[in-house]
Parts: C-alpha cells; sequence; structure tokens
C-alpha cells in the first residue's frame, strides 16, 4: 500500500451548511501534502475527519490503512500519527518539561524533553509556563507535542498561524527534515508561500471542494497564465523582431508583452530594440507567473488575510 | 506498566498546574472549610459549642465531596473542553478513562487532606472526637465521592459551555450546602420539610456519614440509604458515559 492517506467523497455537513462537501484526494506516503484554501474553506474540517476528531457525513476515510471512524482502527492509529492543532491551548500553569514528560507518558515513550525542546527552539524555555509564551512560542511547543513519539504521518493545521519569522524558519526546516526522513505529511495553511515551499503537491480548497489539485510548479504553468514584459519608452513600438515573442498590448504609454516563453529572454530583446530605436526608456517590468497569480485564476479572489 | 505510569504522571500533572500553583484554589480547598467550621461553631452554638462543631466537622466534609463532585470533577471537565484541552488528549492513546480516573484521584487526595485538616481543627479548636469505624467512615465517604462525582459528571457532558457548567453547579451546591444537614440541622425546619429533605441524595449521604463519625452508628442500620446513593452512582454513571463528548 503506497498510499498513506486516502480520502474519498467526504461530506461533512453541520445543519443545512456543508463545510466539506464531497472531497476526494490521496496522499503517497513519504510526501507532503498541502491543503491551501481561505479560512473557511473546509481545510481543517477535513483534517479533523483523518484524525478521529469530526464524524464524515458521509464518504470515507483511510489513514494507514485504518478507518477513523472505528474506534478499534482510531485506537491503533493514535500511536502511528502526530498533530499540531489550530484550536488548542495548553493548561496555562504547565511549563514545556511537563507537558512534554505528560505526552511521552501517553505515548509510553521516554521524555525527551529537552531534545524536543531544543528541535524547536524552546531549550531556554524548559521551565516557563504556558502563560508567560507567546502565541508562537506555544505552537512551537504544539509542533515539539506531535512529534516527541516519532509518528508516521503528521497532520499540520495552520501550524505558522501566528508565528514570527524565527518560528516559521524552525517549522519549514523541521518539516522538511521530516519529509527527508520518508514521514508523510499533511499541511493546511492559507500562506502562499509556505504551501508551494513545502509541498510536494497542493489541493487548493473553496467553500468545501477541491478546485485544484497537482505540484506547485504544475499549477503555476496550468493555470498562472502568461509571463509578462510591460515597458513604457518614448518612440518605441514593438515591430516584427518582437512580434513573435507573444501577444503586444498598449495601455496608455506602456507596451505589455505576454508570453509563454521565458521573460528573461524577451526582456533582454525588448530592451535591444528600444535602444535600436533610440527610445528613451521611462519604466520597464517583469512578471514571472506566481501560485499567487495560480490562486487568483482558480478561485477568482485573493486568498488574503481578511476573514 | 505504561497505563500506570500514564495515570500517574496525569495524576501528578492535575495536582500541579490545578491546585499547587493556584494559590487561590489552595486557599479555598485548605483554608475556607476550617474557617466555616469556626464561624458556624459560634453563630449555631445555643446547643454548646462542641455540639454544634461535632455537627459541623462531618457536615463541612461532606458538603466538600458535594462540591469536589460539581466544582472539582463537573466544572472542570466542561472547563477543559471549553479551553480545547480534551479534544488535544483525545487524539493521543491515552485511554479516556485514565484522565477521567485521574482527575478523581486527585480530588480525592485534597478530600482526603481537607477531612484531615477539618478532623485535626475540631479535636483542636473544639474537642469534637471521631469514634467511628475508619473502615465504615471510609466506606460511606468512597460511595459519598463515586455519587457526586459521577452526578458532577453529567454537569460536565452536558453543558456547552464553563458558564453554564458553573451556574448550574452554584444552583446545587450552595443551597444543598444548607438542605442537606451539612451547615444547619434540617431539624430545626418543620418535620413535613425536614423529612422532605431527607430524600435528596446529600442529605442521606450527610446524615449517614454523620452518623457513623461521631453518632457511633453501624453503616449495616442504613442499608436502604446506601442502597440509594448506589442508584444515583450507576445511574449517574451511565448517564455521563452516554452524554460526555470530548470535542
Amino acid at each position: 500500500m503506497d498510499q498513506a492517506i486516502v480520502v474519498e467523497q467526504l461530506v461533512k455537513r453541520y445543519g443545512d451548511f456543508a463545510a466539506v462537501d464531497g472531497i476526494t484526494f490521496a496522499v503517497p506516503r513519504g510526501t507532503i501534502f498541502g491543503l491551501l484554501g481561505r479560512n473557511g474553506a473546509g481545510k481543517t474540517t477535513t483534517l479533523e475527519c483523518c484524525i478521529g476528531l469530526g464524524k464524515p457525513t458521509s464518504g470515507s476515510v483511510r489513514v494507514l490503512g485504518l478507518d477513523p471512524t472505528r474506534p478499534r482502527d482510531l485506537a491503533r492509529l493514535r500511536p502511528r500519527i502526530g498533530v499540531q492543532l489550530q484550536a488548542t491551548s495548553l493548561p496555562e500553569k504547565a511549563n514545556v518539561r511537563e507537558v512534554l514528560e505528560l505526552y511521552a507518558a501517553y505515548y509510553g515513550i521516554a521524555p525527551r524533553a529537552a531534545e524536543m525542546a531544543e528541535r524547536v527552539g524552546l531549550d531556554d524555555k524548559l521551565d516557563r509556563q504556558i502563560a508567560q509564551m507567546s502565541g508562537g512560542e506555544q505552537q512551537r511547543l504544539a509542533l515539539a507535542l506531535a512529534l516527541q513519539h516519532d509518528p508516521d504521518v503528521l497532520f499540520l493545521d495552520e501550524p505558522t498561524a501566528g508565528m514570527d519569522a524565527f518560528g516559521r524558519r524552525i517549522l519549514w526546516s523541521e518539516v522538511e527534515r521530516l519529509r527527508d526522513a520518508g514521514k508523510t505529511i499533511v499541511l493546511t495553511t492559507h500562506y502562499i508561500e509556505e504551501a508551494e515551499r513545502l509541498s510536494d503537491r497542493i489541493c487548493v480548497i473553496q467553500r468545501g471542494a477541491i478546485v485544484a489539485e497537482a505540484a506547485p510548479a504544475e499549477l503555476v504553468a496550468r493555470y498562472g497564465g502568461d509571463a509578462t514584459v510591460t515597458i513604457a519608452a518614448d518612440g518605441f513600438a514593438p515591430g516584427d523582431a518582437l512580434a513573435g515573442l507573444g501577444t503586444w498590448t498598449k495601455a496608455g504609454a506602456q507596451w505589455k508583452l505576454a508570453t509563454r516563453g521565458e521573460p528573461g529572454l524577451a526582456l533582454a530583446a525588448v530592451v535591444t530594440e528600444a535602444n535600436a530605436l533610440g527610445a528613451k526608456i521611462t519604466s520597464l517590468d517583469m512578471h514571472r507567473p506566481t501560485l499567487e497569480d495560480a490562486f487568483i485564476a482558480i478561485t477568482g479572489e485573493t486568498i488574503g488575510e481578511a476573514e | 506498566m505504561s497505563l500506570l505510569r500514564m495515570f500517574l504522571v496525569q495524576t501528578k500533572m492535575h495536582f500541579l498546574w490545578y491546585f499547587r500553583r493556584d494559590g487561590e484554589m489552595m486557599f479555598w480547598t485548605l483554608a475556607m472549610p476550617v474557617f466555616f467550621l469556626v464561624l458556624f461553631s459560634f453563630a449555631f452554638s445555643d446547643g454548646g459549642q462542641s455540639r454544634s462543631s461535632a455537627f459541623l466537622v462531618p457536615g463541612i466534609i461532606g458538603a466538600q465531596v458535594l462540591s469536589s463532585g460539581f466544582w472539582g470533577v463537573g466544572v472542570m471537565l466542561a472547563t477543559f473542553r471549553e479551553k480545547h484541552l480534551l479534544r488535544r488528549v483525545y487524539i493521543t492513546p491515552m485511554p479516556p478513562w485514565i484522565f477521567f480516573g485521574s482527575l478523581v484521584v486527585y480530588r480525592m487526595a485534597l478530600l482526603a487532606a481537607q477531612a484531615v485538616i477539618l478532623v485535626a481543627a475540631g479535636a483542636l479548636l473544639f474537642h469534637v472526637r471521631i469514634t467511628g469505624n475508619p473502615l465504615e467512615i471510609l466506606a460511606i465517604l468512597l460511595l459519598g465521592t463515586a455519587t457526586f462525582v459521577s452526578l458532577g459528571t453529567i454537569i460536565g457532558a452536558l453543558a456547552r459551555t464553563t458558564e453554564s457548567a458553573n451556574n448550574v453547579a452554584s444552583i446545587l451546591t450552595v443551597p444543598l450546602a444548607f438542605l442537606s444537614d451539612a451547615y444547619v440541622p434540617i431539624d430545626r425546619f418543620p418535620h413535613a420539610v425536614s423529612s422532605t429533605l431527607r430524600l435528596l441524595p446529600s442529605t442521606q449521604f450527610i446524615d449517614t456519614f454523620r452518623d457513623v463519625a461521631i453518632g457511633g452508628a453501624s453503616l449495616a442500620h442504613y442499608g436502604a440509604w446506601i442502597g440509594l446513593l448506589a442508584l444515583w452512582a450507576v445511574a449517574g454513571t451511565v448517564i455521563s458515559a452516554r452524554t460526555f463528548r470530548w470535542v
């Protein structure tokens, strides 16, 4: 069995509202799968159905071949998964060392408090109480709790939400290290950069449904649109030499080239032509399509911070 | 082995996080019952101080059993759920009974400490003597704890928020402490009222406990009440187990 997770036609309704409305995907072992979407798109609900925190209204979920809705399967699954939840809190008066000790006891392993604290950059805060820690530090501790028992599959729900740059770097390098160790990771995020950097495959979710799924570069190539070169220069007009590069349009004083080819080469050709014409360049810009362009093309909206 | 370790570590953490590091909680648990004993001993001393203190020592211990069940377990569980602690532990391999059992054991340890302090204060300040059979005293205390923990757990199971759990626990605990022969002898009420109040499990538990602890009575004479308390405990456990939500 080479699929760590198989989700088929998953539906989760709350009353009349379908938080998840027929989602199907599979995650091969040893890969990172990113669920990308706005807040409220259904990412967390999907993840909760994979770990036994939510019961699907219909459809099926298998994690490591086990069905999280069956108590016996869930009991066998729990020791093999690690979870960093978005909506979780730790006891205010607990300290880092104690929480790691308690979770080690839950999993029947020897506590690795010092080692885990170091891995998430909390080695100088072992005796710090939760109430005295920043949100980002608590998130890093939550990551350590998800990792301490060395699970085969990790579920990270918005793992860097509220983290500073330092925490984000730690989390990203930890995730990359886990991928190298052959772990399977499901990650939900509304940060495009994070999804692009970490995911082997990205699944774009909108209003409870999958609207696109592919490797990040593939999403950009398929949906990101053309690269563009924009130039404003007195006396410039694209002649025959430039016509073959792509489609030219004029808006005000600006000429814009949309190209499927390598935009760097197109830019060089455009500048050469402008110089040959003796045209004085007042502005020049090149844009390569990004995952964000692809996201906007796919969903018709920006991912934004706005709820 | 690993289950035992899980249980012990979880109990230790309950104690550290919710008692040892919470000054307010320590004060309410350890000092307030003694304040009540002293205050009410003087307030109701018309029949002689040591007689009212002898009434109060088991009465206050009994009231603490009630509030341990309603607040210490019931409201606590609702708080854990509201703060998303329950869902976090639900996804670990820890069996639910470990989490619940360690919470109960931790509360029982606090109850034992409260009982020792109250008995010592009663003996030193008011010459109250506990004369009953220690095993029978322990047995009725354990039964009462089981009854009120299981009833308290229903609050924790059904309350949607900490606030509503708090309200339910207040509505139950405060009047019951005064209507169940804990602080005030219900004999002072008209007969019809006092005999109605004796239908409450809290009254039956506190009266049985008091009679065994200081009245020299034997538990064997309280078979009917013991049976009823056990029924409440079973009913409470069944309802809690069926309605409890981890998520």
